[in-house]
C-alpha cells in the first residue's frame, strides 16, 4: 500500500511583507525590499540600526491583552500565522480531526531569547524581581504549546531548531507524521522574533549582517556581487497539512502537496557552510527523490539565499552539483523579507507554492549580478512567468543543518 | 510603608494590568476566581508586580487565600505592619545585598 499523500490546504503569515498572505505574496512579486531603520536600535547605539519588522496589526482577535502578556513575540506572530493558516484550511478552532491525530509542529532559532535579553536587563539595570510571566515566555516550545492549546490538538506538539532550517524542518518533519500513517493535521510552521541590540550585535559580531546602515533598503542582496551579509528580520508562516484523502473527502481547497523533504547535515562548521556544497546538494537531490521527480522536473528554486558571502556561494555550488550545468530559475524571498530565522523556511515553502501554482517567480531584490551567481538563473528585475510546476525550496541553518522541501502545486481545477 | 488607599491602588492597577482590563473594572468586592477565573500564574505574576512597586517580598498565600481584591489588600496591608515593626520603621529590603 503507497503512503498516504500530504495536501496543504491553509496558510497563515506575519511577516515584513505583510499579515496577510495576499499582502505578502503581492510584496515578494514586487521585488520591494521591507529593511528600515529601528528607531530602538539606534537609540542603543547598535552598530546595525535597520532590520526587517512585521507591520503592526491588531493582535487581540488572536490573543486578548490578559494572554499577550504570557507570550514572547514570537509565540505571539506564531498564534496569528497558525490561526489565519487554520482558518483559511477552513477549519474551525477544533480542526474537525480527532484530537490525537493533529500534532503541531514549530521551527524556532531563538523563541523567547528576546524576552530573556529584556528580563536580564532589567535585572541588571534596577535589581527589579523577574516576573512570573517569564518561564511561560522564554520557554522554546511556548508556540507549539500555545497552538496546540489554542486548537485542542492533543497529537505530539514539537519544537525543532535547526537554527536558520528550523521552518522548513517543522513542516517537513510534520508532513512525514501523515505520511507514516501516524497523523491525519499538522499545523506547522516557524517563528521569531529576534529584532534587539543584543542579538543584533551578536550576529553583527560574526560579520553575518550587512552594515549597510545608510541605504536599509539595498541591504539584502541575496547573490548579488556586492552583497555584505544578510538582514535580521522577524516573523512567521504557518501552512495546514492534511492527508491528502481527507482533504479531498471534505472538499477542501488544496493549494498543492508537500510532496518531497529531506534533511541532512554538514558536520562541517558551527556557523559556516561547507564551501563544496557536497551536503546541501545531496539534501536537494534527496528531497527530489523522496518526491518522486528529477531534475529536469523542478520549474524554479527559491533558495535559502540569506545574502552572506559565504551561504551564497555554497548554495550555488550545491545547486550546480544536483542540477548540472542549466538550472532552474531561482528566486530568493530575503531580498524583501530579509532573515526570518526560524519563520524563513516556512515562509519560502509558502511563497515558493502559492508562486509554483501561479506560474511566477518573483525577482531577487537588489540582485545586479556577480561571479557567485554565475551559472544560475537567477531572476532579477520582474516577475518571470512559467508553467506551474513542482518548486524546490532550500533552508539551510548555522551548524550545517539543511532541509529542502518539494512542494507540487494542485492541479488547475483540480479539488477546491 | 504605604497608606491603606496606596497599597489598595497598587493592587487594583495591577490585577488590572494582569487580568487585561481597565483598572475602573476592578473593586474591593471583585472575586478573581468566580469572576475571571484566575489561575496560579496570574497570581505569581501579580504578586511579583506588586513585590516591585513595594520593594519588598510578599507570602504568596496573601494572595492566594484572599477570595476577593479588597481581602487581598488586607492582608497585604497586615503583612507589611508586621515587616514595619511596632515604630513603623521602613520595611526591611528585600535583598540583602
Amino acid at each position: 500500500m503507497s503512503r498516504p499523500r500530504v495536501a496543504i490546504t491553509g496558510v497563515g503569515v506575519k511577516t515584513p511583507a505583510g499579515t496577510t498572505v495576499e499582502a505578502a505574496l503581492a510584496t515578494v512579486l514586487a521585488g520591494r525590499p521591507t529593511a528600515a531603520t529601528v528607531a530602538e536600535l539606534v537609540g542603543e547605539n547598535c552598530p546595525v540600526t535597520f532590520a526587517c519588522l512585521v507591520p503592526p496589526f491588531d493582535p487581540t482577535p488572536y490573543a486578548d491583552r490578559r494572554e499577550q502578556q504570557k507570550m514572547d513575540r514570537a509565540a505571539l506572530l506564531a498564534l496569528a500565522a497558525a490561526s489565519d493558516a487554520v482558518a483559511d484550511a477552513g477549519l474551525g478552532p477544533a480542526v474537525g480531526a480527532a484530537p490525537e491525530r493533529v500534532t503541531v509542529a514549530v521551527g524556532t532559532g531563538t523563541a523567547g531569547l528576546r524576552t530573556l535579553v529584556d528580563a536580564a536587563r532589567s535585572l541588571e539595570r534596577d535589581g527589579a524581581p523577574l516576573p512570573a510571566f517569564l518561564v511561560p515566555r522564554i520557554m522554546s516550545n511556548a508556540a507549539a504549546a500555545r497552538i496546540s492549546m489554542r486548537l485542542g490538538a492533543h497529537g505530539p506538539s514539537l519544537t525543532y531548531s535547526t537554527a536558520c532550517a528550523s521552518g522548513a524542518t517543522a513542516i517537513g518533519e510534520a508532513a512525514d507524521r501523515i505520511r507514516a500513517g501516524r497523523m491525519d493535521v499538522a499545523v506547522a510552521g516557524g517563528t521569531d522574533a529576534p529584532v534587539t541590540a543584543e542579538i543584533i550585535t551578536s550576529f553583527h559580531r560574526l560579520r553575518a549582517l550587512s552594515g549597510r546602515n545608510e541605504a536599509p533598503e539595498a541591504a539584502s542582496r541575496p547573490f548579488d556581487g556586492d552583497r555584505d551579509g544578510f538582514v535580521m528580520g522577524e516573523g512567521a508562516a504557518f501552512v495546514v497539512l492534511e492527508r491528502l484523502e481527507r482533504a479531498e473527502a471534505r472538499g477542501a481547497r488544496i493549494y498543492g502537496e508537500l510532496a518531497g523533504y529531506a534533511s541532512n547535515c554538514d558536520a562541517h562548521h558551527i556557523v559556516a557552510p561547507e564551501p563544496a556544497g557536497t551536503h546541501a546538494a545531496a539534501c536537494m537531490s534527496a528531497a527530489l527523490a523522496d518526491a518522486g521527480l528529477g531534475p529536469e522536473q523542478i520549474g524554479h528554486i527559491n533558495a535559502h539565499g540569506t545574502g552572506t558571502v559565504l551561504n551564497d556561494r555554497a548554495e550555488a555550488v550545491a545547486v550546480a552539483r544536483c542540477f548540472g550545468p542549466k538550472s532552474p530559475p531561482l528566486t530568493a524571498s530575503k531580498g524583501v523579507v530579509g532573515h526570518l530565522i526560524g519563520g524563513a523556511g516556512a515562509f519560502e515553502a509558502v511563497i515558493a507554492l502559492l508562486c509554483a501554482r501561479a506560474g511566477v517567480v518573483p525577482p531577487v531584490a537588489n540582485f545586479g549580478g556577480g561571479p557567485d551567481a554565475d551559472g544560475l538563473d537567477v531572476v532579477a528585475g520582474e516577475p518571470r512567468r512559467l508553467e506551474p510546476a513542482p518548486v524546490l525550496s532550500n533552508s539551510f541553518g548555522f551548524g550545517g543543518h539543511n532541509a529542502c522541501l518539494v512542494l507540487v502545486p494542485g492541479r488547475p481545477g483540480g479539488p477546491r | 510603608m504605604p497608606t491603606e488607599d496606596a497599597l489598595r491602588a497598587i493592587v487594583h492597577a495591577r490585577v488590572a494590568e494582569v487580568l487585561g482590563v481597565a483598572v475602573e473594572e476592578i473593586t474591593d468586592g471583585t472575586h478573581l476566581g468566580e469572576d475571571y477565573g484566575i489561575d496560579s500564574l496570574e497570581l505569581l505574576e501579580i504578586g511579583a508586580r506588586v513585590e516591585k512597586d513595594l520593594n519588598i517580598r510578599i507570602r504568596v498565600d496573601d494572595l492566594v487565600l484572599a477570595e476577593t481584591v479588597g481581602h487581598a489588600v488586607e492582608l497585604l496591608g497586615a503583612h507589611l505592619a508586621s515587616l514595619a515593626g511596632p515604630s513603623g520603621a521602613p520595611a526591611r529590603p528585600r535583598t540583602g545585598g
